[in-house]
């Protein structure tokens, strides 16, 4: 256990290097010459040159990418190009109110899409269980962006049952009133794909030959779903949520944006407007990390719950 | 070791089969109802795109045939009803908005009595900011045009022409008075034609490489598991933004390319399990045993039997990259400015809805929502004629 | 057809007219089992044996009350009766507080049968607590009563085990366990031991024997294999296509059996001590049988004795040697460590021309293994192949390219080893034009057609796929396309073991006449003792990736040298009066 955990952060290593060297690529070569962005609509050519010093962008290749390597490890990305908040600030401060709309998102929707998924299982392939897939299916083919924007104009600004946009200090003000409605809005974008997606891994499991065994000991059709067959489609339920941790992080950022909450989503959006390289740099350097943390704590609960699994 | 299982029912062929995989799986296909009618609005849709591409419809859609806002009139269904605001003052409000944003004033039209209006306000200048692509900071001109107050002359200019033009549309009309009839069906072909695309091209590169580090295995494998780990550590919609971010080109073709080149990993995985599990199969170990060419076994001899899951992950990638599209394009990250799709139109409804003009919202995501509604109910019901178990995630 | 011995017993089940169909797309609904009739009394087994699509797990399931209401009908005139009582009319909630406490059954695949992420002792338990209202303590206690009732070492360790820590074995005597937990009064077990290996299947068939014995229940034992059901069962049903074709006691079955399938079905079976030089194939006993496949010109009339097997008039040159070859696969533990799993160690031994050398074990015996690594499918280990007198494991793949057609291969699932996407033809033409057996198009063409013919396939075959075929027709097309390469060296993996009991006769006679014809080598890889008898002249024993033991057939099955080998022959199922 311990020696698969050790191995798996080795194994980070290369990934990261990679990551690394992706972005690398991207912002230094893809782009064109950053210097040109950073000195905005008038500049000299000293200026440049100033600035092409400073960023270190006039060195060889893999000087910058030690620069890279240390400003991660050192998780000093200096300043924002735009703002001159210092970097690590800004995602110090972003991480909270993301993080108040996703874990109740996360938690609800993840519920919410279990139990209406085993509703849906013990009706399969009748009429009913066809219509909420097809249900499902027009719901998930609606743009987020017509969800975001219809529940805003009708509940925030026609109903004014919740405020437009805003963002408190108070984690039971934002909670209450400010992340209500993206809460209920992550909740109807989030439930279709997810009900589709845990009712088919739990039709897998319907048709295993445990639950044959299971009728043929006498077993009620209740236990059989509530019991035999959610706790092994637990299984890839658990390991898709974990693997979808990290994206929702960047994924909510229309959601963040429309209702302005400070969030990392609407950081990332306001930098990538703004050409802020060292904000989008340190904010996918820093979600690749935890992408790998959650990847490798999605295997560890995976062992958890499923005696079959040796981790070599 | 294994017997035979008793298997309560045996293969359904139909009498006089004596055929392949695909007329087999066509004859499932053609006995589900859903994906039959899906099937022809997806060609419908097909049609459209297509001629819309020849430019023998739509090719006219930046036009302004309409007054401002021009109502819905659906061919005549639907009695226009003016809104409460008077037509021509509408450019002269989107000024007003703009110059309140920049002024940072909360002036609303009197016609509006809402207690949330300070919000309102700062919600619409802020939107203006960052809806107009003029309005970035890469843009030497927005900062001057904007403090020209340019656009407010511009289409202040452009209603004084506007004498003769259609007082409804039938799917009503914009901002500018453009058909939204028109624009939409632009748009989808814009939309549908990207997501397709880069669906293809995604698919692709994440096939061939899939195949060869399936097949492979080994070194080849292991590089190309790495390359496949770093893509995948960082979340899907971040990747596409930071190469928008660096890409300062706007435009289908690098929309097409962005979603292509980062979005082979699904794929990648998919086709490489599926290669791994045929590698192990019995065909394969006998056409080995022959000394078949590696290549010939690669794409003679696997590839058709797992090309059914390519094909249906096309067509799951085609939804998920044209959401992707409409997303982007909405942010201003998409399409070019001179050219429009459901997101960029999303982008102009959502400022009209404020000012309660619904149509173009309707337009662009009732076409959206058929599309996509119809090409999933056209996968579904391929890949249950294929095979139902290839997953949708990933 | 009743028996005087059973009209003491009382009637614990009787089925009664029961047929049950099942809807399909496309076609009138197949009817799995027909108007079948027959009792189970009391403190009796009863056997229903017949072939994949008999009907018999339908049968089983029906009774049980567990088969898709959604796609299986039952007409009304079917009871199946239970204390007086047709379960059939019984609403799902009463039929099923009947199972799991008045019967129960275990099945085929244990590993899949149970959960596998629950307990033993969980999975137990559950059925205490629901038929009993058992108390967590009180269940745990007769959960170790119960497993080592069946036979389970440790019993209290193996309550906390999941399914995945037990070997098959292991989890189908837990299976038995949870089965009898409440006592029933019936035990359904469906082909329990054909997942398993054959000294396994001996001991599994010893406990339900005991337990049956000790608890005086009923069994209805369900298999494809007569002469295992010789070994428990009182009365046997014998099924084909969904009907009955004959029922009676096992003595009367076995002795003198009236239906003409029945006789067919124990005599196109090898049996270790009478070697025959032809099998009778199903065909010689059944004029409705399925078409002809056996085409005239491999003539032989069955039970044509005295063609005695040419052995020791004149030895061949070895065709095959092989010295000490070893295979290892390698697994990581730990951070660097990686530890060798030695599949096969140090195997020697030599094959002649012309000749059959049977290799023999049980699972993960490594005698697949050793078959891939002859043939480079995997890379050896260690140690020498001699083909022809040449080292294949020294050359290089170009240079290995011509021994590539000498040595071919066929292997145990017909289903996977052709190319579902490749018709017949394109599948018998790929190697003839590859190893030039044929110059153009045309004439690999005519060649394929042809080697259609010599292992009884229709022309119409050619422009067929896969799945339009039987398993034993598929066998034929891997068996044409092999050999139209005309190899020196043929690899049976398992040939036959997928296959029914009728189809493998047809088959195996099909070898041997192939090999007549073409004298080609046979490497034959088998479990099954007496497939091996049949066909080899010499055979090799393996275990866990040795060889335990070599010597020609008739010397081996007499006299065996080695414990394991004479374990093996004990284990063989012999039905009812036939001597080993």
């Amino acid at each position: 256990m311990t020696a698969y955990i050790i191995r798996r952060l080795l194994q980070m290593i290369p990934t990261m290097l990679g990551v690394v060297l992706l972005l690398f690529v991207l912002f230094n070569w893809v782009g064109g010459d950053p210097a040109y962005i950073l000195a905005g609509k008038v500049f000299s050519e000293a200026q440049i040159a100033n600035i092409r010093y400073q960023l270190g962008i006039d060195r060889p290749a893999y000087v910058q990418i030690g620069i890279f390597l240390k400003q991660i490890i050192t998780a000093d990305f200096g300043a924002s190009w735009s703002t001159q908040e210092p970097v690590s600030d800004i995602l110090k401060t972003r991480l909270g109110p993301s993080l108040t709309v996703l874990l109740p998102l996360l938690v609800l929707g993840t519920l919410l899409a279990i139990a209406l998924s085993l509703v849906v299982a013990r009706f399969r392939r009748s009429l009913t269980d066809r219509m909420v897939m097809i249900a499902c299916t027009v719901g998930m083919s609606i743009s987020i962006l017509v969800y975001i924007i219809i529940f805003q104009y009708v509940f925030a600004y026609r109903l004014a049952w919740f405020p437009i946009q805003g963002w408190s200090d108070s984690l039971w003000t934002n909670l209450t009133t400010f992340a209500a409605l993206p809460i209920l809005i992550g909740l109807c974008v989030g439930l279709a794909p997810d009900l589709r997606l845990f009712r088919s891994f739990m039709l897998d499991e319907v048709e295993q030959d445990y639950v044959r065994t299971a009728r043929a000991k006498g077993l009620t059709e209740k236990r059989i779903l509530w019991i035999h067959v959610l706790r092994n489609a637990s299984i890839p339920i658990v390991t898709y949520v974990m693997a979808a941790l990290p994206g929702l992080l960047v994924g909510a950022l229309l959601i963040e944006r429309f209702f302005s909450i400070p969030g990392i989503g609407r950081e990332v959006l306001l930098a990538v407007e703004r050409s802020d390289f060292p904000v989008i740099k340190a904010i996918t350097v820093y979600v690749a990390i935890a992408t790998m943390f959650a990847n490798l704590a999605a295997d560890l609960i995976y062992k958890a719950v499923d005696p079959r699994v040796e981790l070599k | 070791m294994r017997q035979t299982h008793d298997s309560s029912v045996p293969e359904t062929i139909p009498e006089k089969s004596g055929n392949g995989f695909w007329a087999l799986a066509w004859l499932r296909f053609r006995d589900d109802r859903v994906g039959v009618v899906s099937i022809i609005f997806v060609a419908a849709f097909f049609i459209i795109v297509f001629l819309s591409a020849l430019g023998a419809v739509a090719s006219d859609w930046n036009k302004e045939v309409g007054i401002h806002d021009a109502p819905p009139d659906l061919w005549g269904l639907l009695t226009p009803v003016p809104p409460p605001e008077a037509m021509g003052n509408a450019a002269q409000r989107v000024a007003q908005t703009i110059k309140t944003a920049q002024h940072g004033e909360a002036l609303l039209p009197s016609t509006v009595v809402d207690p949330l209006a300070e919000t309102l306000a700062q919600l619409q200048g802020e939107r203006m900011e960052g809806a107009f692509p003029e309005s970035r900071v890469v843009d030497p001109l927005a900062e001057t045009l904007r403090e020209l107050g340019a656009e407010g002359m511009v289409l202040s200019a452009v209603e004084e022409k506007n004498a003769a033009k259609r007082t409804s549309l039938p799917f009503g009309g914009d901002r500018w008075g453009r058909d939204v009839l028109t624009k939409t069906i632009k748009g989808s072909q814009i939309s549908i034609t990207v997501g397709l695309s880069a669906a293809l091209l995604a698919t692709l590169l994440g096939t061939l490489l899939g195949a060869l580090a399936g097949y492979y295995g080994g070194r080849t494998d292991d590089v190309l598991n790495w390359a496949y780990s770093v893509f995948n550590a960082i979340p899907y919609l971040l990747l596409i933004l930071a190469v928008a971010a660096v890409l300062q080109q706007r435009g289908v073709m690098t929309v097409i390319l962005i979603l292509g080149l980062t979005g082979w990993t699904g794929v990648f995985r998919l086709i490489r399990a599926e290669y791994l599990k045929h590698r192990g199969r019995e065909y394969v170990q006998a056409a080995r045993a022959f000394g078949v060419p590696d290549r010939r076994i690669l794409f003679l001899h696997i590839l058709p039997n797992v090309s059914h899951v390519a094909l249906v992950k096309v067509s799951l990638l085609a939804v998920g990259f044209i959401k992707a599209e409409v997303i982007l394009s909405f942010l201003g990250f998409g399409v070019a400015v001179d050219e429009v799709s459901w997101g960029s139109m999303l982008n102009d409804a959502y400022q009209e809805l404020i000012l309660g003009r619904w149509w173009e919202l309707a337009a662009a995501g009732g076409a959206m929502a058929l599309f996509v509604t119809v090409f999933s109910l056209l996968t579904d019901a391929m890949r249950d004629a294929l095979d139902p178990k290839i997953r949708e995630t990933s | 057809m009743t028996t005087s011995a059973n009209t003491a017993k009382l009637t614990l089940f009787s089925v009664e007219q029961l047929s049950v169909a099942f809807r399909r797309r496309w076609q009138a609904p197949f009817l799995a089992v027909r108007e079948l009739t027959f009792t189970i009394h009391e403190d009796e087994t009863v056997a229903l044996v017949g072939e994949s699509g008999s009907g018999k797990s339908v049968t089983a399931l029906a009774m049980m009350g567990l088969l898709p209401k959604d796609s299986a009908d039952i007409p009304e005139v079917s009871r199946i009766v239970y204390q007086g009582c047709d379960l059939l009319r019984y609403t799902d909630e009463e039929r099923r507080r009947l199972r799991g406490t008045d019967m129960a059954m275990i099945f085929q695949e244990p590993m899949t049968s149970l959960n596998p992420v629950f307990t033993i002792g969980y999975q137990i338990a559950e059925v205490l607590r629901l038929h009993k209202g058992m108390s967590a303590v009180a269940s745990k206690a007769r959960c170790i009563e119960l497993l080592d009732e069946v036979g389970l070492p440790e019993p209290r360790r193996a309550l906390a085990r999941y399914p995945s820590q037990l070997s098959g074995g292991q989890q189908q005597r837990a299976m038995i366990a949870m089965a009898l937990a409440c006592t029933p009064r019936l035990l359904i077990a469906d082909e329990p031991t054909t997942a398993l290996d054959v000294t396994v299947q001996k001991q599994i068939v010893e406990l339900l024997k005991t337990l049956k014995a000790r608890h005086r229940m009923s069994i209805l034992f369900i298999s494809h294999d007569l002469a295992l059901v010789g070994e428990l069962a009182d009365r046997i049903v014998v099924m084909r296509h969904g009907e009955m074709r004959e029922e009676g006691s096992a003595d009367q079955i076995f002795s003198s059996p009236q239906n003409r399938y029945t006789q067919a079905l124990l005599q196109c079976r090898p049996q270790l001590g009478d070697v025959p030089s032809r099998l009778p194939v199903i065909d010689d006993f059944m004029v409705e049988a399925t078409p002809r496949q056996t085409p005239a010109a491999f003539g032989g009339t069955p039970f044509e004795k005295g063609a005695k097997r040419k052995q020791g008039e004149g030895k061949a040159p070895p065709l095959l040697e092989v010295d000490r070859l070893r295979k290892s696969f390698f697994k990581r533990e730990g951070l660097w460590r990686r530890y060798e799993i030695p599949a096969v160690k140090e195997a020697s031994f030599t094959l002649r021309r012309g000749e059959t050398l049977g290799i023999v074990g049980e699972s993960g015996s490594g005698k697949t293994t050793l078959g891939l690594t002859l043939l480079r499918l995997h890379q050896a280990t260690g140690g020498a192949v001699h083909f022809d007198g040449q080292n294949i494991l020294s050359l290089s793949e170009e240079a290995f390219m011509t021994y590539r057609r000498r040595m071919q291969i066929v292997f145990q699932n017909p289903y996977a080893s052709l190319n579902p996407r490749f018709t017949v033809g394109q599948s018998l033409i790929e190697p003839i034009l590859l190893h030039k057996m044929a110059s153009g198009r045309k004439a690999a063409t005519s060649l394929a057609f042809d080697w259609l013919h010599r292992v009884g396939l229709d022309r119409d075959a050619f422009d067929k796929y896969p799945h339009e075929f039987s398993g034993g027709q598929r066998q034929r097309v891997a068996l044409a396309r092999a050999l139209a390469v005309e190899p020196e060296l043929l690899i049976c993996d398992e040939p036959v073991s997928a296959l029914d009991v009728s189809v493998q006769a047809q088959i195996l006679n099909l070898l041997k006449d192939l090999q007549g014809q073409l004298g080609v080598s046979y490497l034959f890889i088998s479990h099954d003792l007496a497939v091996v008898r049949y066909l080899c002249d010499a055979v090799m024993v393996m275990r866990d990736g040795e060889v335990v033991e070599i010597n020609d057939v008739d010397s081996l099955y007499r006299h065996p040298q080695s414990v394991y080998t004479q374990q093996l022959l004990a284990a063989v199922p012999r039905g009812r009066g036939q001597p080993a």
